[in-house]
């Protein structure tokens, strides 16, 4: 069989995806037999990002104009894109800035802004069609493969929509929200991640971004009734999702109060 | 065994029906035996399974299925040939009741896709012609592409009168029939209520419309017959996704009689 | 065939003491699973001694019934994808288990269980689990917050004739054992001392007392009639905004909820498929999604699934699905009772 052509785009993100796919999760050899890396940034011997691709990998989010340009172009050469990572999928922490005027944020981080020219941090499908999301900081592993499987196959990729809570229930936790009173983002949250926090005792801190639809303001009024300050609830639902529908609507109920 | 280990069925033939919409005969090593309207989970490892009414159940124990590729499974069902296996469970489900139809007037009205689960109700009906009264088809599709069975219309119009119509029609200067709603063409079958069962399937929306209609025309709630849509996982009352109110649709249905569903929750009908 | 019900009669009282020595003698061919404290909570697990049992919990999270026989996760099909594929169904692993300290609601939520596995299409493991499952049921000495079993006729003491094997009240120092299966009788080797009619009145005398101490009650009668006339009232909407999170915590720890979701897993090397079987909840939004639609699309529409699915739809098992231990209260994030939702609804009821 002849292997497909793969590119692993990056833009404005730790890098950690690429990481996580190059070098860290359980299937590294496979996906290498399967695959021909024809572009990963992160490898010394990156490749050339020239199409066309089989399967496009994204990561990162969109803060520069050039950046949309690219990923226009790669969209066009790639039979299937990948949103990878909470910052392609959702916008994730350098969408910390969505909520603040850019150039008020360029201003507290650059002294000269002659060279700076960022625009408002999106995720990957605010400009291109994507065909699925693998979630997480770092992407789920499940997901990775989901998707890797579905284009080696040629079937729709599925990924879970519904909240951690499921996940944590079929793993057998404890609640941390109600037997340890945590302010867990947990309910609100998409799954994916196995709920790898509250397995481990501490209160899901939203990773993985809302789950379609979530009722983010209701999470919000109970951290609120739990005592938990009104900035810190803010900084809940804005370290990940603040450039998502779902997580704003909280952040608004939160201003509102 | 276990009631959800699948078996696998080869495709003898395929057919192109509509638009993305295809027939594939199937066959297993044992003649398989089903009851019109009753529907099977068809599927692949590593894409799942999705319920699908029966098209046609032949003499010989072949099957077949008219599926449309709108989801995850069925979509990549479009590529398989000739020769491939394919993996499927079933029958389940409570189907059309032919036999209480018997010695009286048939009306079966379908919308799109809809066709698909009453082909073997026509096909029943044409093989024991002398056992039903007045046989009427009435069918609908968005426009002729989206038309299933096309070529096996003028067969059936021998045997019963058969209505066709169109939302729009691709090509109106050759649409010889009508162009509107399937609601539109009830009033040209001359109803007798008293004799008349009705068995209707397509979008709950338009169920919805047809079995209103035909309650003006006199029939009753219990003489309409709707089989409804829902995404089973299991086929046999356990998975729980297809429950409807109290009941399950894919144990309990997926026909019911109008009455039995009317106005419930989460419906339109 | 006489003597073949006589266990029906056994009705001793045993030392405490005596009866966990006895469960430990168990151990050499069943696994022993019973309550065990954590923290502040207690949860059902696999012990290795009597003595870390804590028989005197009030509830826990997660129902036996819903760990140890209807299993979170259970892998059912494995396919080899190489060229013809092949299918390797996964035999139902059923280790011989006693299950202690079941309070009543947990035992009557094993027989609702029963009822969906156990019918016309058997589940294979479930089948397997049940029948080498000992079910030693406790009756309640405590009444929990939001507890209303009393209400809905499946607690505190059990009455269901049979289904489990033994039945335990707690007499201070001692256990009135009841032996409610063949199994059971064969296995129970302690004679004790018979109870008499003046200890079975103090049985009673227990539960006519624990029957004053709820605090949740909710009229079940004509429930069916009233959730579906007032499908659209506005609770449901009221309570989809301001509360509820669509995080299925109310399924996932509800005893009776039966729905599963069906899951491929495709190995990374292509070659192997896994068909696995896992809990699914009315409450993510996919699940009642058909291509071009969603029947519970609005959130509103599918906490009233749940609500109307535990307490009306009694036309789909003859008994309404709620066991009244109130874990969906206890365990969801903001607070959502279905006894509240009730009364609202019957509160607007024209008498």
């Amino acid at each position: 069989m002849n292997k497909l052509r793969l590119g692993f785009f990056k833009y404005s993100c730790c890098m950690g995806c690429s990481y996580f796919f190059a070098y860290v999760h359980k299937h590294v050899p496979e996906v290498l037999a399967s695959f021909d890396f024809v572009f990963i940034k992160l490898l010394s011997r990156k490749g050339i990002p020239e199409g066309p691709f089989d399967i496009a990998l994204v990561e990162g989010t969109i803060t520069e104009a050039w950046q949309v340009d690219e990923l226009k172009m790669i969209r066009e050469q790639s039979k299937k894109l990948f949103a990878v990572g909470s910052c392609a999928v959702i916008g994730g922490i350098p969408a910390i800035k969505a909520t603040t005027p850019e150039l008020e944020i360029e201003k507290r981080v650059y002294k000269n802004l002659s060279s700076i020219h960022s625009i408002k941090p999106h995720a990957v499908d605010a400009y291109v069609k994507v065909d699925g999301y693998i979630r997480g900081c770092p992407p789920a592993e499940r997901d990775l493969y989901e998707a890797l499987t579905s284009v080696l196959t040629g079937r729709k990729p599925d990924f879970p929509q519904y909240s951690v809570c499921i996940e944590c229930k079929l793993k057998g936790n404890l609640c941390v929200l109600i037997a340890d009173n945590m302010p867990c983002m947990g309910p609100v949250t998409n799954a994916g991640c196995g709920a790898l926090c509250p397995s481990m005792n501490r209160a899901c801190y939203s990773c993985f971004g809302p789950m379609k639809q979530a009722n983010a303001p209701a999470l919000a009024k109970k951290f609120k009734a739990m005592g938990i300050s009104r900035d810190d609830i803010i900084r809940k639902f804005t370290e990940f999702g603040a450039d998502t529908i779902e997580f704003r609507k909280a952040v608004e109920t939160v201003y509102e109060d | 065994m276990n009631p959800l280990r699948p078996l696998t069925a080869r495709i003898e033939d395929i057919k192109t029906e509509a638009e993305g919409v295809k027939t594939y005969t199937l066959s297993t090593k044992f003649p398989f035996r089903a009851e019109p309207g009753q529907f099977n989970m068809v599927g692949y490892p590593g894409v799942g399974e999705a319920p699908i009414s029966l098209s046609a159940i032949m003499q010989d124990g072949s099957f077949k299925h008219t599926i449309k590729s709108v989801g995850r499974v069925t979509d990549f069902l479009k590529d398989f040939k000739k020769g491939d296996e394919l993996f499927f469970r079933g029958p389940y489900g409570r189907g059309w009741p032919v036999k209480k139809a018997e010695k009286k007037d048939i009306l079966i009205i379908a919308g799109g896709v809809g066709l698909a689960p009453l082909r073997p109700v026509i096909q029943t009906v044409l093989a024991q012609r002398e056992s039903f009264g007045d046989v009427s088809l009435i069918y609908g599709a968005r426009d002729e592409k989206n038309m299933l069975f096309m070529n096996e219309f003028n067969e059936w119009a021998e045997k019963t009168a058969v209505y066709l119509t169109v939302d729009e029609a691709v090509q109106p200067d050759r649409w010889k029939h009508h162009i509107g709603l399937v609601t539109d063409l009830i009033d040209r079958v001359k109803i007798k209520p008293e004799r008349a069962i009705a068995f209707v399937c397509g979008p709950e929306i338009m169920m919805r419309f047809i079995c209103r209609g035909l309650i003006i025309h006199g029939m009753s709630q219990s003489s309409l017959y709707v089989s409804l849509e829902r995404r089973m996982k299991c086929g046999i009352a356990q998975c729980g996704h297809c429950q409807h109110s109290g009941l399950f649709v894919c144990k309990d249905g997926p026909v019911f009689s109008y009455k039995e569903v009317r106005g419930l929750p989460d419906g339109v009908l | 065939m006489t003597g073949e019900r006589t266990f029906q009669k056994f009705k001793r009282l045993i030392p405490k003491k005596a009866f966990l020595l006895w469960l430990d003698s168990l151990k050499k061919d069943y696994k022993l699973i019973g309550p065990v404290k954590t923290g502040n909570h207690a949860v059902f697990k696999e012990v290795d001694s009597s003595e870390e049992l804590f028989m005197e919990y009030g509830t826990t999270m997660l129902s036996p019934g819903k760990l140890f026989l209807y299993k979170p996760n259970e892998e059912l099909f494995r396919f080899a994808m190489n060229g013809k594929i092949t299918i390797d169904e996964i035999a139902p692993i059923a280790e011989k288990q006693v299950i202690v300290g079941v309070h009543p609601c947990d035992v009557n939520a094993i027989l609702y269980l029963d009822r969906i596995f156990l019918r016309t299409f058997k589940d294979t493991h479930y089948e397997a689990r049940r029948k080498n499952t000992v079910i030693i049921s406790l009756n309640c000495a405590r009444v929990s917050e939001n507890c209303f079993c009393s209400s809905v006729g499946a607690g505190p003491f059990l009455h269901a004739a049979s289904g489990y094997d033994m039945l335990l009240t707690d007499f201070e120092n001692e256990y009135l054992v009841e032996i409610k299966s063949r199994e059971a009788e064969e296995l129970f080797g302690l004679e004790g001392r018979v109870a008499g009619r003046d200890e079975m009145r103090v049985k009673a005398e227990k539960e006519k007392s624990m029957q004053g101490k709820f605090t949740k009650t909710i009229n079940v009668s004509g429930l069916d009639n009233i959730f579906a006339e007032n499908m659209e009232h506005p609770v449901w909407q009221q309570t989809a905004e301001e509360k509820c999170l669509s995080c299925a915590n109310c399924v996932m720890v509800c005893p009776t909820c039966f729905c599963y979701d069906l899951r491929d897993e495709m190995s990374m090397d292509l070659k192997t498929v896994t068909r696995y079987r896992c809990f699914d909840a009315c409450q993510d939004i996919r699940f009642a999604e058909v291509h071009g639609g969603n029947f519970r699309q609005r959130r509103a529409a599918r906490l009233r699934q749940f609500v109307t699915h535990k307490l009306d739809q009694t036309n789909q098992y003859g008994v309404s699905a709620t066991v009244g231990c109130g874990r969906c209260i206890t365990w969801c994030p903001t607070g959502i009772d279905l006894t509240e939702i009730t009364k609202e609804i019957q509160r607007y009821e024209p008498a």
